[in-house]
């Protein structure tokens, strides 16, 4: 009795929770998506300057690219003569257009751009707006501390203007990420557009000949968008490669490089079989010539 | 014996003439030729739709294959042992036996050497290895020994033969012309002087030292293609001498189970005697127990310390999904032999068989759980991989090549016994004559 009383809390449980997970299930399919669409304005070392869109749906908690999805890139308005570019997505829902040549002049007309993003009729992004910026990097040695001075000049009244107030990375290139060159992890301009880091990482590992590579990097600025610099100095540490590592006569390494010892062991071996065999092959010819022998009877 | 010290020469070499198919040899020869044709299909099959048709994936990527070429080049050692250890002890007993054993020993090692292009993906590439070989690479020792050992025993074969084809040229009305005709090519420059004996037994007896080594090596270097790569189960100091003498047993057992075949077709009483039966089941005590005796080295060693990546595979073999084949291969393949051979009537022609096919049979499955479980063992764990790469069991196609090869090496044998003296005629005269002297 005792047995089956368990067995119907059980079964009741069960059911419970199978109802929960249906109506969970029931919600999230029900649940509209919603499409979340990014432009992102780069400037890289003052000579490249592209747009990247971001496409996304989000349906719930999830987040799903949108893959090959059309949009149209204008500057300032939305006319064929102002057309950056026909985008479409690729399975990341990304798209990357460069400011065309023929947009030369629009662009050097004014300080201040909005681009507009259509998908098909409709404006999904009409409001991304930047200004024109130039960023620059160059260090200095006071007394033997290192430093990175950064600076950010912005277009206006036809002039360059420092750019106060402008956060940024300042620091040293390594996989996937910006190193700090001191202890804070982002710096701002001052009134006169610069600022200053000291560089404190002087055991870093660089190249052959002790290169690193400096970044100043200033991420989603609302007026300038992404501003990156960047610059080689060799105050890393000289990392030699050692490149004789592959030239050594392993076990493991191709077949131009056995050790001799192997060499010596394989071909003696094989020599000195091969040479009994070749013997008796020999012998079995001189057995043949014997038959050919006047006297060859037994 | 008795009766053998009153036959004539005439009498010998009688009764040890080739003799044609009977009806049952045409049987068995047919059967041979059709497992060998399905198996011969079943390759075209591989080599039209590549090796895809086979089970073998990523992880078991040698399969049935590799263990039926273990287990050829195991069986092939059996030249070495009954003609080359026993001609230079001194052995007397062993003339009957040993065309035998180095027959047996050719075909194992040509169907070594052709299973072994079967395994390959692309066969049409094997003389790359030759071009591009590393003298590092195991896989390199390995064809250089094994082609180094077939023509060792290809000599080993030929040589001892010379005499008996002088003989078989006599008999032309029972051999017929179209096998006169190869007995001329092959030996029709032997007419027995005194320096020709000369120098065939000194080129055999060089023949018997050289290929003791080389016979060492084909199975040393074989069980290093293993005991080279760091898997559990193969990572062993030991595997050089747990496969030779594992190969010397399986070896033996081939050598009694043809020993009783060609003697029952061929009415080879007279010849291979129960004494040969008495002596071989010795032999084979002694190796099964020597074999044993590594197998305890290998299994008992690890699970001691049943570290971990090795459990597994420990586990499987013991009480997992190979135990059964692991306790038949145990069992059947070396203590059951033990027992039947250890008692003065389990070494009578019949029981000999018997043990001799447990032997052969158990053999075969425990190269099979040499290769297969290591390989699904790995020390990372296996992840994201289809279902099918977590077990292996051969495609049909795979049966029809493994079990065409072997019947391929059968029907070597066949043949050549159905060509040549199966038991020396020479030999057996000039031990009959010396017999008589002393007498």
């Amino acid at each position: 009795m005792k047995k089956l009383r368990l067995n119907k809390y059980l079964f009741l449980a069960f059911t419970f929770l199978l109802l929960q997970q249906l109506q969970v299930a029931a919600q999230s399919d029900s649940t509209p998506a919603k499409k979340i669409i990014k432009l992102h304005y780069f400037n890289v070392n003052n000579s490249m300057q592209y747009l990247l869109l971001e496409s996304t749906l989000k349906r719930g908690k999830v987040f799903s690219p949108q893959q090959r999805k059309a949009y149209a890139l204008y500057l300032d308005s939305s006319t064929a003569g102002n057309l950056i570019a026909q985008l479409l997505t690729d399975e990341n829902g990304k798209a990357k257009a460069f400011v065309p040549i023929a947009l030369k002049a629009a662009w050097d007309a004014t300080p201040q751009h909005t681009f507009i993003l259509k998908e098909g009729d409709d404006e999904v992004i009409s409001d991304y707006s930047i200004s024109k910026a130039k960023i620059s990097l160059d260090t200095a040695n006071t007394d033997g501390a290192r430093s990175i001075v950064v600076s950010v000049m912005k277009m206006d009244k036809g002039q360059w203007q420092p750019a106060k107030d402008v956060e940024m990375k300042i620091g040293v290139e390594r996989q996937g990420s910006i190193l700090s060159a001191g202890d804070a992890a982002t710096y701002t301009t001052d009134s006169s557009g610069t600022v200053s880091a000291e560089y404190k990482k002087d055991k870093l590992p660089g190249d052959g000949s002790g290169n690193i590579i400096l970044v100043a990097k200033a991420e989603d600025n609302d007026v300038f968008g992404n501003l990156v610099i960047e610059k080689k100095v060799a105050w890393g540490v000289v990392t030699k490669v050692n490149t004789t590592f592959f030239d050594q006569r392993t076990l493991w390494s191709t077949r131009f490089r056995t050790p001799y010892w192997l060499l010596l062991m394989a071909y003696s071996i094989v020599i000195g079989v091969w040479g009994a065999i070749i013997y008796l092959v020999v012998q079995l010819v001189k057995i043949k010539k014997l038959s050919k022998e006047p006297n060859a009877l037994p | 014996m008795k009766d053998l010290t009153v036959s004539s020469s005439e009498q010998i070499t009688s009764d040890l003439l080739p003799q044609p198919f009977g009806r049952r040899g045409m049987i068995w020869t047919g059967t041979l030729i059709l497992i060998c044709i399905i198996g011969a299909f079943a390759y075209y099959r591989q080599l039209r739709y590549g090796l895809v048709v086979t089970h073998m994936r990523d992880y078991v990527s040698w399969g049935i294959y590799i263990s039926n070429f273990v287990f050829f080049v195991a069986i092939s050692l059996v030249g070495s042992l009954i003609t080359a250890i026993f001609r230079l002890a001194n052995v007397k007993w062993s003339t009957p036996l040993t065309r035998i054993a180095e027959i047996i020993a050719v075909s194992a090692i040509v169907f070594a050497s052709l299973i072994i292009i079967v395994d390959m993906g692309r066969p049409e590439r094997f003389l790359n290895l030759f071009l591009h070989g590393r003298v590092q690479s195991p896989i390199v020792w390995d064809v250089i020994v094994i082609s180094t050992y077939f023509c060792i025993s290809l000599l080993l074969l030929y040589f001892p033969l010379l005499p008996d084809l002088k003989i078989l040229l006599r008999f032309k009305e029972k051999t017929g012309n179209a096998l006169n005709k190869l007995y001329r090519f092959q030996g029709s420059f032997w007419t027995g002087t005194k320096e020709q004996f000369r120098i065939s037994d000194k080129s055999i007896n060089i023949l018997c030292i050289v290929i003791i080594p080389v016979a060492f090596c084909i199975h040393t270097v074989t069980s290093w293609l293993f005991a080279t790569t760091y898997r559990p189960g193969w990572d062993s100091t030991n595997f050089g001498a747990y496969f030779i003498s594992g190969a010397f047993l399986v070896g033996a057992g081939a050598v009694v189970v043809a020993m009783y075949v060609f003697r029952r077709a061929y009415k080879l009483e007279k010849y291979i005697t129960e004494l040969h039966f008495e002596k071989m089941g010795r032999i084979v005590v002694l190796l099964a127990l020597v074999y044993v005796y590594f197998n305890v080295n290998e299994y008992l060693v690890p699970a001691f310390k049943m570290k971990k990546p090795e459990e597994a595979h420990l586990v499987e073999l013991f009480a997992g999904e190979y135990a059964p084949m692991f306790w038949f291969a145990i069992l059947v393949g070396m203590v059951l032999p033990i027992f039947i051979l250890l008692f003065k009537k389990g070494r009578k022609p019949l029981p000999v068989f018997i043990a001799g096919i447990m032997v052969v049979v158990g053999a075969w499955f425990k190269r099979y759980l040499i290769v297969t479980p290591t390989l699904l063992h790995p020390f990372l764990p296996m992840q994201n991989v289809p279902d099918s790469y977590r077990h292996y069991f051969p495609s049909w196609e795979e049966w029809a090549i493994a079990i065409g090869s072997l019947a391929g090496a059968l029907l070597v044998i066949t043949f050549f016994a159905r060509i040549y003296p199966i038991i020396p005629i020479h030999e057996t005269i000039t031990e009959q004559h010396e017999k008589a002297e002393i007498e």
